[in-house]
């Protein structure tokens, strides 16, 4: 690997996480959208600050554009305390408006301004290293490393500091409150970094693309955990190998790295959206699949429990008599055989003692959906997990 | 003897939008009382409640906790939120949960220890929920939830315990062990003030009871004033209620 290459990867990485540590908060807020407008509506901010100092990683002109980020939040409370529409709608107006201001500037600028859309929307990471931070003629690595370097030490310092308050107001505003940790401040704060997060990194990734990598790391992570801390690390680790895996595949096909990043991270949310183990669109199908077949088991074991007579239990009247296809009434007599819930004697079913039992705790748990009754139930089925 | 007065409350108006929601209350909650708040849907009974924990800004009015405002009694009062305000689908534990009860004493920045995980576990189990400690909390029956979010009141350790409907959408057994939860906490010299909807419970659970519709009917003892007068006055209706004396 050659050094910009190895700079290229070192500056992807450090976007990224610093890009997913608030996207988990954005996404657990309901608010992945504001990302979006944010990401969008910075661009008036950044034309005005780029005619000031020159300079697309200026401190001032970082500032500025988080500025009209958070204006953005303000201008879409304001809209929706109207009432008069709902918050996708505020949204949707807000952000256009303003990032059009900024296409106009750069447009009437165009000549003399070394800042067209296309860099903005997309950016461009292969460039990055070209851009070096020289203090009394040393070269100190690229400008935007140093950035995005300050921005997430910034925000690592803040997740670690005020990890609690983020998440006693994240999920439960009103104690929150009442405690004393304003959720007001929490989320401005939260608004705050984010803006800056994704001011410092659209120079690399560009508007759009930053809007993935806050997003699609937390989304996926949400699929795969039930814990805040871990969801973070995965989301972290998750945006690492995108930046990593993402820059050798464009390099491989020769195309956009910021391009190529969003494209693993799609690919791995569907990879994960398909085959998580608990929350997966599979495991849920085969869950839901064996669900029905619990369910049917349960029918028919009320039908055993129903009907003492010998016609109404034998083998071959089963799909007369409940109405099943021959595969079903298969599956379900060897479910109920497998957990020792019915015996089978000359093709007549009949309930065991447990499948007895079973089913009058599974009947109370129908009528008074008392939980505590079939605790220990929940092991050997589905069914009851809710 | 001299009441002392838990909460005090004086010409609180709320309004959203220049709609009046609470009306000029005026309400003295005496130390010691299990209150229900009773009235209407819309009557502001869970305004009454973020109002006094000034989750709510008012348009006009004080609100006292043993004569001094709020903000310097945090630490005296514990919340239980609606259970349909937080999204039980965020990423926590059971336990996670009740130490966030411990949040408000640790004040900014410091995180909870040994000590908290052990009063936590403690809450836990007094509410019949210890052995859930680690799960999810999509994971938990609705009367589990409800019995999470006591567990966590507990563990605020206060003086005075403010429930938004802490009996909706739980089983019996849930309501009897939240119920027997609160009169114990009563016992030992608490004061509570419950948002409830059951009227038929009122004068099982309840010793004290504030009749709230917008502006305030009546409030007192059970006994004295939870009578069909009240009940019409705060419904609007003809209210007949079996009261087993």
């Amino acid at each position: 690997m050659t050094s910009p290459q190895i700079e290229i990867q070192l500056i992807a990485v450090v976007v990224a996480i610093a890009c997913a540590i608030p996207g988990v908060f954005l996404v657990l807020r309901k608010m992945a959208l504001i990302s979006d407008a944010i990401s969008h509506s910075i661009l008036p901010g950044i034309v005005i600050g780029f005619f000031i100092t020159q300079d697309l990683n200026s401190p001032f002109l970082i500032l500025l554009a988080a500025l009209t980020g958070l204006l953005t939040v303000v201008l879409v409370e304001i809209i929706q305390k109207t009432g008069l529409v709902k918050e996708d709608t505020a949204i949707g107006l807000v952000f256009p408006m303003l990032f059009s201001v900024g296409v106009i500037m750069i447009a009437k600028n165009a000549n003399d301004v070394h800042l067209d859309v296309d860099a903005v929307l997309l950016g461009e990471l292969a460039f990055a290293p070209f851009d070096r931070l020289l203090i009394s003629g040393m070269d100190l690595g690229p400008k935007s490393l140093w950035v995005m370097g300050v921005v997430l030490l910034i925000t690592v310092f803040l997740l670690f500091m005020f990890f609690k308050e983020l998440k006693v107001s994240t999920f439960d505003s009103g104690l929150s409150s009442a405690l004393g940790f304003s959720p007001i401040l929490m989320h401005y704060g939260l608004m705050s970094v984010s803006s800056i997060t994704v001011v410092g990194a659209f120079d690399a990734v560009g508007a759009i693309l930053v809007v993935a990598l806050m997003i699609a790391p937390a989304a996926t992570a949400y699929l795969l955990t039930n814990d805040l801390k871990k969801m973070l690390w995965i989301s972290i680790a998750l945006g690492v190998f995108s930046a990593v895996a993402g820059y050798w595949f464009a390099h491989f096909i020769d195309a956009s790295i910021s391009g190529s990043m969003t494209t693993v991270l799609g690919i791995v949310f569907l990879g994960v959206y398909l085959f998580a183990p608990q929350k997966g669109l599979i495991s849920v199908l085969y869950r839901q699949k064996q669900q029905r077949t619990e369910v049917s088991l349960l029918t028919f074991l009320l039908h055993l429990n129903n009907h003492s007579e010998e016609n109404e239990r034998h083998l071959n009247h089963l799909n007369e008599h409940i109405n099943w296809q021959k595969v079903r009434a298969k599956t379900v007599v060897e479910l109920g055989v497998k957990n020792n819930l019915i015996t089978i004697k000359h093709d007549v079913v009949s309930l065991t003692e447990k499948g007895n039992d079973f089913t009058k705790l599974a009947l109370e748990y129908i009528i008074t959906n008392k939980d505590e009754k079939i605790e220990h139930m929940k092991e050997d089925f589905f069914l009851f997990r809710g | 003897m001299e009441t002392k007065f838990a909460v005090k409350i004086d010409d609180l108006t709320v309004a959203y939008d220049y709609k009046p929601v609470l009306w000029d209350i005026d309400l003295a909650i005496p130390e010691g009382v299990l209150m229900a708040i009773v009235g209407p849907n819309g009557a502001g009974k869970s305004t009454l409640i973020k109002a006094i924990l000034g989750i709510i800004k008012p348009i006009a009015g004080s609100v006292s906790i043993y004569d001094q405002p709020y903000e310097k009694q945090r630490k005296l009062v514990a919340y239980v939120p609606q259970k349909g305000t937080v999204d039980w689908d965020f990423p926590t534990t059971a336990l996670d949960v009740v130490m966030m009860g411990t949040y408000g004493d640790l004040g900014w920045i410091k995180r909870p220890g040994q000590k908290e995980k052990k009063a936590s576990l403690e809450a836990l189990e007094k509410v019949g929920m210890l052995s859930f400690k680690n799960r999810q909390i999509s994971q938990l029956s609705g009367g589990q939830q409800q019995r999470v979010f006591l567990a966590r009141a507990l563990v605020q350790n206060a003086s005075i315990y403010f429930m938004d409907e802490p009996f909706q959408g739980v089983d019996a057994s849930t309501e009897i062990a939240i119920i027997n939860i609160l009169k114990e906490l009563r016992k030992a010299g608490k004061t509570l003030i419950v948002v409830h909807h059951d009227l038929q419970t009122v004068p099982e659970y309840f010793d004290w009871v504030t009749f709230l519709n917008v502006k305030k009917i009546a409030t007192g003892p059970v006994k004295e004033i939870f009578n069909d007068d009240n009940l019409t006055k705060t419904y609007g209706i003809n209210y007949k209620v079996a009261i087993n004396k």
